[in-house]
């Protein structure tokens, strides 16, 4: 089941990374199932809690490189199938045939995919439509690269808390910032296969999710978001000379993170008072 | 990250596709470059083999809990100390700590995390071959990644 999960991480991770390279309606087709994957990572991630076993967010270093999508689609319909055959052994029957009839679907509809040609690799470093100055392209990079990886980590660290409490208070916290951290990865990984940076994020450290005092968590990631802000505000001054639309963008995003701090300040304050109670 | 960092196209390449990130199933040594300002950390691991009597890392992998100039550095590092005995490793790291005033405070910073990583990590293999239960040691950098004034904890 371990492995299962493990695979389904990157199985996940794949199918946001065509939904990054490709165009059309298939882009969020590919998005709404990288969406059900994740999902089912959330279940077999139960299923090992349930049975006591330990498991971890470890996962191979992976390579999406691709010159066409059907490379990559087909990577990822060979993964599902395998995986597919793992599910025989399961002992969660109704688990399993849950995730196998999702996997037959989908995996019937990529193959069905009209291929393209990928240029999210191409190192292009241009944005189209906008003619960012050299300083401007440096900070873009620079943010697309560090804040692609801190999403993704994000959802890492807010999915394994949610995993591992029972509070419903908390879990709608830890679900919304989940979602929040979807977008944002999501937004910036259509930027930097745009700019033909595409790239998959390096694999999270346990330390990292496997988060020992929680209230220090919450303490030591407002002070991130708040620092997260500041790199919102300094990217949007530094693009807002070429592209209005790239500067607005990043100021919404600078809001959010008020959004995000006010949730974890909640999160903070529930979490305190909790313990303080018992 | 530097100026000229993010414009050269070799370091783009690094952080498109680190080499050698993740860990080492049964690695022989591990040892941690530690930021104490800011908690970011390089943990390095290692295979190794004797070969002539001198220790050669057969294999190496790291981990950061770092901005993107880490894993840059982590990935230009551990490509250049790979297939090296620890003789050349150690210029390696001579190399990389010497430079580091003639960079700018972040990446000097990173740089250094990850070789003091690289440092700790043998000279835990070192000990190991005199105490095989000895432990990871961590490495705290000089330098400090945001205010180049301040200097962090000696190692």
């Amino acid at each position: 089941m371990k492995s299962v999960m493990i695979e389904m991480h990157e199985i996940w991770l794949e199918t946001m990374m065509a939904g990054f390279m490709s165009s059309g309606e298939k882009k969020e087709q590919l998005f709404d199932f990288a969406a059900i994957f994740f999902r089912h990572f959330t279940w077999l991630e139960n299923e090992l809690i349930e049975i006591g076993e330990a498991y971890n967010y470890d996962r191979n270093m992976m390579s999406v490189q691709a010159e066409r999508l059907s490379d990559l689609l087909h990577r990822i319909i060979k993964k599902l199938g395998a995986l597919d055959l793992q599910l025989e052994s399961s002992p969660d029957r109704e688990l399993a045939h849950r995730i196998s009839s999702d996997i037959r679907y989908i995996t019937g509809v990529m193959m069905k995919m009209k291929d393209e040609r990928v240029e999210a690799f191409n190192r292009a470093l241009k944005y189209p439509g906008v003619a960012l100055s050299e300083e401007a392209t440096k900070a873009f990079t620079r943010f697309l690269f560090e804040e692609s990886y801190k999403e993704y980590e994000l959802i890492l660290i807010y999915n394994y808390l949610k995993a591992h409490s029972d509070d419903a208070y908390l879990n709608r916290i830890f679900q919304i910032l989940i979602d929040e951290s979807h977008f944002h990865f999501k937004s910036f990984g259509n930027m930097m296969a745009k700019m033909g940076i595409l790239s998959v994020p390096r694999i999270v450290m346990k330390e990292l999710y496997q988060v020992e005092d929680v209230v220090q968590f919450l303490k030591d990631g407002i002070e991130e978001e708040l620092a997260a802000k500041e790199e919102c505000r300094a990217l949007s001054e530094a693009v807002g000379k070429d592209s209005a639309e790239l500067a607005a963008f990043f100021d919404f995003i600078n809001m959010q993170e008020d959004y995000h701090i006010t949730l974890m300040k909640d999160a903070l304050q529930h979490y305190t008072k909790k313990e303080t109670d018992v | 990250m530097g100026e000229h960092m993010d414009a050269n196209a070799q370091l783009i390449e690094h952080m498109m596709n680190p080499q050698n990130y993740g860990s080492i199933e049964n690695a022989d040594a591990q040892g941690i470059g530690k930021n104490p300002e800011n908690g970011e950390k390089v943990l390095v691991h290692l295979k190794v083999k004797e070969e002539a009597g001198r220790p050669v890392i057969e294999d190496i992998k790291f981990q950061a809990i770092g901005c993107s100039t880490t894993v840059v550095a982590g990935s230009i590092i551990t490509t250049e100390a790979k297939g090296t005995d620890f003789d050349r490793a150690e210029d390696i790291i001579a190399f990389t700590l010497g430079m580091l005033d003639r960079v700018p405070p972040e990446e000097a910073a990173c740089s250094e995390m990850v070789a003091v990583a690289l440092k700790a990590a043998m000279d835990v293999y070192t000990q190991r071959q005199i105490d095989p239960e000895y432990p990871v040691i961590s490495y705290k950098i000089k330098n400090s990644c945001e205010i180049p004034e301040e200097k962090g904890e000696k190692q």
